[in-house]
């Protein structure tokens, strides 16, 4: 069990490996133009440069920044939306079919919109990725709360317990695995938002280097950002797992 | 006539009123009569068994008694009062001990809930707990969660945690149903010593006619569709019960063969 664990490691290590090496023969080999495609240590020494200046530090805090504020609204939103719908049997008839309606809405739709009421502003950016975000959290949780056990709830009434109490310490820490995993969802969400929301506004932060330093060829600084942006979404989503594995610790003694 | 006098009166007239109460109860359930004009008393600190094939509405009549469900019409009192929601004073044990508890809280913290409801401070919790453990037989169990408990462990600790409530009053419905015999017998003889000692009042739904003689004071056979009293047995058994002597008892033996004829008469 413990060798099998080990080995996958080592397995996927290799992969990324492998796969850096590729990249770095491609453009060796000018397979692409480095006009396009630069090697993995121009990349490497772009990033180097761009923190070591100073601008990209800072672009990397706008983006999480935007990522972070939209989350969180998100997060507090869907929660508290998906809470009243999902604990009334009456709400949900009457609210999913809307939501049916607006989940399959690309939020690029919806940025022309905001756009046009709120300018190319931190509060438009602020909506979108909130309104992007809020779907995975809404729907987990509207799921989590709807099927909590019935029977919990008649241990909660024959205990008289206060309605404020029952949804605390009943349907939300039963609805808390849904709610988790919808929260990791719409991180990955936030942040593709916060890029597209950074690009097409121009606020500070990686979409936009991005796509300056695209539109002025420089494509190791783009690659510097495109990296920078992975591993963004990768620790943070390496972050959530973490907080998820803490407070579901009773989870795993059940397996 | 002296005070004391009057006061035992006036506590033997409160032990002869029911506790509860189904008069002429019904209950009707998506368009099905599931219960038909019940007419029932419960006395304190009585211990009554009801059997019943299954499907005869066993657990409904429980669920009013409960106040999870209130009757089409007729009524069920709570010391002479209409049930109408459930209430801390009675406590239900249910027979899914799986889904009766919090899986996110230790044993401690499930026996916390009860306590948390009824107000006590966090200071005392710490010790009302460990008492309530030790009580049902789950001392240093404190911080498993149930997924890491036996069932038996598990059903365990869902009377602890009804304890907790300290019902005048405890509803159980099939509680050993899923157990194996060693584990029943020894949870039967648990639950007679937690009940009699404190006078609890107790409604034992069981399928298992044996285990209603040994228990009760008083058998209550449900006929079916719609669900009402087929037969009513007092049972006149020296207590402390016994598992050996109890059982080989010969007015045990004669009741359980009433009993059985009973039922079988109503399966047909
Ligand atoms: N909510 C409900 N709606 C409609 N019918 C119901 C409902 N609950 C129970 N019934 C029906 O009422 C009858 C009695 O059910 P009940 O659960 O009280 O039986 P029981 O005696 O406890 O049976 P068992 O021994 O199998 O537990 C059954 O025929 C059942 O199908
Ligand atoms: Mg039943």
């Amino acid at each position: 069990m413990k060798r099998a664990a080990i080995l996958w490691r080592v397995a996927s290590v290799l992969v990324a490996g492998s796969f850096i090496a590729a990249w770095q023969l491609v453009a060796d080999l000018r397979l692409v133009s480095p006009v396009f495609l630069p090697g993995p240590d121009r990349a490497w020494a772009a990033l180097v440069r761009g923190f070591s200046s100073g601008d990209l530090a800072g672009k990397l805090i706008g983006t999480l920044e935007h990522m972070a504020y939209g989350w969180f609204a998100a997060s507090i939103a869907g929660i508290g939306l998906g809470a009243l719908i999902g604990s009334s049997k009456m709400m949900r008839a009457y609210v999913a079919p809307s939501l049916e309606f607006l989940r399959p809405l690309p939020v690029s739709a919806i940025i022309p919109v905001a756009i046009a009421m709120l300018g190319l502003t931190q509060g438009m950016a602020l909506f979108v990725i909130a309104f992007g975000a809020i779907w995975p959290i809404m729907l987990a949780t509207i799921h989590g709360f709807a099927a909590v056990e019935p029977r919990l709830y008649e241990v909660a009434r024959s205990l008289q317990m206060s309605r404020a109490a029952i949804i605390a310490k009943i349907a939300l820490p039963s609805a808390l695995p849904d709610i988790l995993a919808g929260m990791r969802l719409s991180l990955t969400v936030a942040l593709i938002l916060s890029v597209v929301c950074e690009i097409l506004a121009g606020l500070d932060g990686l979409g936009h280097w991005v796509l300056l330093s695209a539109r002025a060829f420089r494509s190791a600084d783009l690659f510097a950002g495109v990296i920078l942006l992975g591993a963004t979404g990768y620790l943070t989503s390496i972050a959530v797992s973490l907080v998820e594995q803490r407070l579901l610790a009773w989870q795993a003694a059940a397996r | 006539m002296s005070v004391v006098a009057r006061l035992i009166e006036a506590r033997a007239a409160r032990r002869q009123k029911p506790l509860i109460a189904f008069n002429a109860a019904t209950l009707r359930l998506g368009g099905k009569t599931i219960i038909e004009n019940l007419d029932l008393q419960v006395r304190p600190g009585e211990f009554l068994c009801i059997v019943g094939a299954s499907g005869c509405g066993k657990t409904t009549a429980l669920r009013l008694a409960a106040g999870l469900y209130r009757p089409t019409s007729g009524a069920v009192t709570f010391e002479g009062e209409p049930i109408t929601e459930p209430r801390r004073e009675v406590a239900i044990v249910f027979q899914d001990y799986g889904k009766a508890l919090l899986p996110w809280r230790t044993a401690a913290g499930n026996i916390s809930l009860a306590l948390e409801a009824s107000r006590v401070p966090a200071r005392e919790r710490g010790a009302r707990i460990e008492a309530l453990l030790r009580k049902v037989g789950l001392p240093g169990h404190a911080d498993k969660y149930p997924t890491e408990m036996s069932g038996g462990m598990q059903q365990r600790l869902q009377i602890a945690r009804c304890l907790a409530q300290e019902p005048t009053t405890l509803l159980m419905d099939e509680p050993f149903g899923a157990l194996d015999a060693m584990t029943r017998q020894g949870l039967q003889d648990e639950v007679l010593s937690l009940t009699q000692a404190s006078e609890t009042t107790v409604i034992f739904v069981t399928h298992d006619l044996d285990e209603a003689i040994y228990l009760g004071d008083r058998v209550i056979g449900l006929l079916p569709h719609p669900g009402r009293i087929g037969i009513e047995l007092d049972v006149d058994l020296p207590r402390p019960r016994d598992q050996l002597a109890t059982r080989e008892h010969p007015e045990f033996l004669r009741l359980r063969r009433q009993l059985f004829d009973f039922i079988k008469a109503t399966e047909h």
